[in-house]
């Protein structure tokens, strides 16, 4: 989901910013990949569910951890079958939804939560300051494995429950990295320029700090996206995550940790995915981190001009 | 180095620098692994086991709670009698030389004599009396104490070799029940110890949290000496860690690894491990409370297509909850038939009679209750669905599982199945049928008074007429009501280093008696 | 300052009361830690005694009372599983984690900024690419499936190092190589991705347009200004390690805090919970108190 409003972000530009945005992807031959894999990954969480649900849930016993590359039980046992013999490439397909889906769903929701408190924190005065800041202390020292346990226990394991724990978990990291660079910018000639000048509050903050803070908080956030995936699989590991029926790369990873060495393939292709989003979301953002900068534009202009 | 060859020189230089230093340190590594080595699993008669959970404590009033019992029971601490279970002795003499029915109740138990606890005081029938009442103490709260739960014993002191022991109601299987306490001094006090005084072959002399025990051989035994002169306790939770110990030479005894790492024939044992696996089934619950549904479940189930696939080869097709070597056992009972026909045949006649069959099943598992836990309760999902049950799966952990699984049970729509697995290694069925089966059993899903007549019957009966009613009760449960479905008898999987001559049995989950091991 | 430090020690010490009845309370919405405690087929007398041992069965705001009294004389009440104090077996813990977590961070520190700054010098160039790349996968790959496939392969097959355990240097270098790896991948890209904007800023341009090539006052200027967000990262992984590399932790069998929390979370032991959390919160508390002088020291401007 992330991915999305990425991507859709340069569209407010205007249509002629966006299709030179798009001819500079094309010119940094990683980001483009990066950015066709992402869409690859998207379109399987919103359409793998409906088109290979229930392939991806057929057993077969007698037919489990049957080895990859071997075409002879179909396409879809490419990648192996799994413990219950169930084909891997339509899991991992299906699972995309469920992963994204709780990655997303963390990673958005700590973010906008602690951004805002972050930007509250560093803006506002003193004593509110003080009170969220001991609050993000109190967070950070709830272990989350407690969170989860708690919220596991009272609420039951669920999609929607896995996003608040992971999310909870994850707001001191953006609320302290809000507020650090907000004291920092506040304290700039040209914000306190405009303080003099009479500008309103939000208007200082949509106009001249947001736009300093983002790149960090986006930085944060595409590695976020890894750290949550990750999260989630070792709470999986540690029997307190997702349970089946439901499927995450994360859980498929804790699953095959039994068959590390007999079956490899059922841990490493989901790790893979896992491995392979991240990468590309982290060099699609790096990539636009500098394509967004427009003090930073000129190196991928100078590079794809040499490159040419 | 096919890259570096086309680096600039000194590049490759420093490549080449760093190689080696990293090539040292390997060396330095190899050389101390090699030195370290031997400090943990010496070439003489030292042993190392690494078991899967550390111990919370060493109290030897809990050697019932199997993590502790591996450790301490029989080693440590002993008891006045012993279940036999690598022959066909029954129950042996231990601390008890001999045992006699005084009738009315009461037996008379005969002390052997010049048995010294590792403190050197020696061990009198008074030391009998205080170690029960250390399990009846209100003080401390000993799993021992179970056992005894409707019944009230009193001591007496004869002299100080001779104990007589009077049980209210009579308890037929009390020399049995003998087994399961462990014998402390006089002067142990009320409250949980860190320094177990036993009058076992060993001594612990060391015990750091979290890291190791350390049993040594007591010189003065009263009985042979055991080969083992020292057993030290690791604790490792990953099992293809454990595994790995015993191959990289770091331990001895790894036992309970899964089948996925037991991939050396010539180190890894496989052993009924007196477990067994079943779904518990509430009987007075729609729409199990009509038999044809509770027949329909055990005909669904493919039972063969999980040994060898998710439960390792070895494993036995259940009929009682108990394991093949308990008293009683039918071996006239079948399993049921795979038969998803037959099943579906079943449901329709329920539904024809006004059952409604499309209450939802949910089946309740346990994470890590035993290796592949998961994969056997999601195939066991997709069997009922297949014969058209609406099954779903809810895995939980183990405080959640334990509401579901012991009375009273939390209201449902239709109703859970409870995937559970239940240990009884201590030869009579006494420790399992009432509390799976009779009306007033925590975990029992049963209502029925033949059944708690029959089992009141079987429990205060002995010999070979207690055998012949617990047979029965075994028949009445599997084949006239359908109580449960009843899956497998587990295996456990142990890896034994080569220079030990030892065989795991049904009862090595519960303890590991140093003296059985050999070396070769 | 020292104003400024004492308000900030009062209000982490309200703080951590809120985050002792927070824990105290939500703890036990989650089971009785007798049925837990005691084997399946304990009687229900049994489970009343244990309850009444310790204090279980008394009214929650009663028993709440009782704890913080305890607790403001420093009694951190008795593990319900270990029968031992619970601090006790906190501190022993700790005392194997913060080695653990001091190496393992100092380490990644130090590689994570030199190697993330090079980068950021190097921008798009074959160097950045490949430590992007690089830490870009430690980062995302699962820490369980890297530990015990360093086991297999170092301690099992290569047999150079002992598989899991403590007790020399040795036994010390798989936790550590596992642990540094996802956080040295997370900081290495901040460290990059700040610096990075950073040297866009006017004064490093100026410099650069002067002709002063990439030396060290750049380096060391462009490095202070990049530091707030890397430091509140830093912090961020350090108080992870500081709650328990609990994965680590359970397959080296490394006798650490993160370990004992999960047990003792699983097992309902309370009292060793709320006595772990609150001694990591001291830690985590003091350590952010660090940061933010930290930050001031930074940036002056932000002193106030």
């Amino acid at each position: 989901m992330t991915d999305v409003t990425l991507v859709a972000k340069p569209v407010s530009q205007g249509k002629s910013g966006f299709s030179a945005l798009l001819s500079m992807l094309w010119r940094d031959k990683l980001a483009f990949v990066s950015a066709v894999i992402l869409v690859l990954i998207i379109l399987c969480a919103v359409l793998g569910p409906a088109l290979l649900g229930d392939m991806a849930n057929s057993q077969n016993l007698r037919g489990r951890n049957s080895p990859p590359f071997d075409l002879a039980r179909g396409w879809a046992f490419v990648l192996g079958g799994d413990s219950l013999g169930r084909p891997m490439l339509a899991r991992l397909v299906v699972a995309a939804r469920s992963t994204i889906m709780v990655a997303s769903g963390a990673v958005l929701v700590s973010l906008a939560i602690g951004a805002t408190l972050g930007l509250v924190a560093g803006y506002m005065g003193k004593n509110i300051s003080q009170v969220i800041m001991r609050l993000a202390d109190v967070i950070m020292s709830f272990p989350s494995l407690l969170i989860a346990v708690v919220v596991l226990y009272v609420l039951g394991p669920s999609i929607p429950n896995m996003i608040l724990v992971l999310a909870i978990t994850r707001i001191p990291i953006y609320l302290r990295t809000t507020r650090a660079e907000v004291l920092e910018v506040r304290e700039r000639m040209f914000v306190q320029a405009a303080v003099v000048m009479g500008a309103g509050h939000w208007r200082i903050i949509a106009r001249h700090i947001l736009p300093v803070v983002a790149p960090t908080l986006v930085t944060i956030a595409t590695l976020d996206f890894a750290f949550v995936m990750l999260a989630e699989s070792s709470l999986s590991f540690l029997g307190i995550g997702i349970q089946p029926p439901d499927i995450t790369w994360g859980l498929m990873v804790a699953q095959g940790r039994p068959y590390l060495t007999t079956a490899w393939w059922l841990a490493l292709w989901p790790g893979l995915f896992i491995v392979i989003t991240t990468l590309a979301l982290n060099l699609l953002s790096n990539w636009m981190r500098i394509a967004l900068d427009p003090t930073q534009r000129w190196r991928l202009e100078a590079r794809s001009t040499k490159d040419e | 180095m096919g890259a570096s060859q086309r680096r600039p020189c000194l590049t490759a230089k420093l490549y080449w620098e760093a190689e080696l230093t990293f090539k040292h340190l390997l060396i330095g590594a190899l050389l101390a692994s090699t030195i370290a080595t031997p400090a943990m699993a010496q070439a003489n008669t030292d042993i190392t086991v690494v078991l899967s959970e550390e111990l919370d404590l060493v109290e030897p009033c809990m050697a019932t709670r199997s993590n502790i019992g591996r450790v301490i029971l029989q080693n440590i601490s002993e008891t006045l009698t012993e279940l036999d279970v690598r022959g066909d002795k029954g129950l042996m003499p231990r601390l008890a030389d001999s045992w006699e029915d005084k009738g009315d109740g009461t037996w008379q138990f005969k002390l052997h004599s010049g048995v010294k606890f590792s403190d050197g005081t020696t061990f009198d029938a008074a030391d009998v009396k205080h170690s029960f009442d250390r399990v009846f103490s209100d003080q401390l709260t000993c799993e021992s104490k179970r056992y005894f739960a409707d019944t009230t014993l009193t001591f007496t002191v004869v002299d100080d070799l001779t104990i007589d022991v009077k049980a209210e109601p009579a308890q037929p299987v009390l020399p049995l029940l003998m087994s399961l306490v462990t014998m402390v001094p006089s002067e142990t006090p009320m409250e949980f110890v860190r320094d177990p005084i036993g009058t076992g072959p060993y001594v612990m002399t060391e015990w750091t949290a979290g890291q190791q025990i350390v049993l040594d051989r007591r010189a003065d035994y009263w009985g042979a000496q055991p080969e083992v002169t020292k057993a030290t306790y690791l604790f490792r939770s990953e099992p293809a860690v454990r595994a790995g110990m015993v191959a990289a030479g770091e331990a001895d005894i790894a036992p309970q690894i899964t089948a996925e790492v037991a991939d050396n024939k010539a180190t890894d044992f496989t052993y009924l491990n007196s477990e067994t696996v079943y779904l518990r089934v509430d009987g007075q619950d729609a729409p199990t409370s009509d038999i044809r549904i509770r027949q329909a479940l055990n005909a669904a189930i493919d039972r063969e297509a999980f040994i060898g696939t998710v439960l390792p080869a070895g494993t036995e097709l259940a009929v009682a909850m108990v394991p093949p070597t308990t008293l009683g056992w039918n071996p006239d009972l079948t399993p049921p038939a795979y038969d998803p026909e037959l099943a579906k045949k079943l449901i329709a006649e329920a539904k024809a009679d006004g059952v409604d069959v499309s209450l939802p099943i949910e089946v309740v598992a346990r994470t890590e209750n035993f290796p592949n836990v998961t994969e056997v309760s999601e195939a066991l999902v997709q069997m009922f669905n297949e014969v058209g049950f609406t099954a779903t799966l809810h895995m939980v952990e183990v405080a959640e599982h334990e509401q579901y699984y012991s009375k009273p049970y939390p209201e449902s729509t239709g109703t859970r199945l409870v995937l559970a697995q239940h240990d009884n290694s201590r030869g009579d069925p006494v420790f399992s049928m009432f509390f799976k089966y009779d009306s007033k059993g925590t975990q029992s899903g049963v209502n029925d008074p033949k059944v708690d007549e029959m089992i009141a019957a079987a429990s205060a009966a002995t010999g070979d007429e207690r055998a012949a009613l617990w047979s029965e009760l075994f028949k009445y449960v599997h084949d006239d009501i359908v109580a449960d479905v009843l899956l497998f008898h587990m295996v456990g999987l142990s890896r034994v280093g080569e220079r030990l001559d030892f065989t795991p049995t049904i009862a090595t989950n519960q303890q590991l008696q140093l003296a059985e091991i050999g070396f070769k | 300052m020292t104003k400024l430090i004492s308000q900030r020690v009062i209000a982490s010490l309200l703080s951590l009361l809120g985050l002792l009845i927070l824990v105290f309370f939500l703890s036990r919405l989650t089971g009785d830690p007798a049925v837990l405690f005691l084997p399946i087929d304990a009687t229900e007398e049994m489970k009343t005694q244990f309850r009444a041992l310790h204090g279980l069965d008394l009214p929650i705001l009663e028993q709440f009372g009782r704890y913080v009294w305890d607790f403001v004389h420093l009694d951190f009440g008795e593990s319900l599983r270990k029968a031992r104090p619970a601090i006790d077996v906190v501190l022993e813990a700790y005392a194997w984690t913060l080695p653990l977590a001091g190496i393992t961070m100092g380490l990644v520190v130090v590689a994570a900024i030199v190697l993330g700054s090079l980068a950021a010098f190097n921008v798009g160039g074959f160097f950045d690419r490949l430590v992007s790349i690089v830490s870009l996968i430690g980062a995302s790959a699962p820490d369980f499936w890297i530990a015990i496939v360093a086991i297999v392969v170092f301690a099992i097959n290569l047999s150079w190092l002992p598989t899991s355990g403590v007790g020399t240097p040795w036994h010390w270098v798989l936790p550590i190589a596992v642990l540094f790896i996802r956080p040295f991948g997370l900081i290495v890209q901040v460290v990059r991705g700040s610096m990075l904007t950073a040297l866009s800023a006017q004064y490093v341009k100026t410099a650069r347009a002067k002709g002063v090539k990439n030396l060290p006052i750049i380096f060391v200027h462009t490095l202070r200004n990049a530091m707030l967000p890397v430091i509140t990262v830093i912090g961020d992984q350090a108080a992870a390690m500081l709650n328990g590399a609990v994965i680590v932790e359970t397959i080296f069998g490394f006798p650490g805090i993160g370990k004992l929390m999960i047990d003792s979370i699983l097992q309902r032991d309370f009292n060793v919970v709320l006595a772990a959390i609150m001694v990591t919160a001291l830690a985590i508390f003091i350590m952010n108190i660090l940061i933010d002088l930290a930050y001031g020291l930074l940036d002056p401007r932000i002193r106030n």
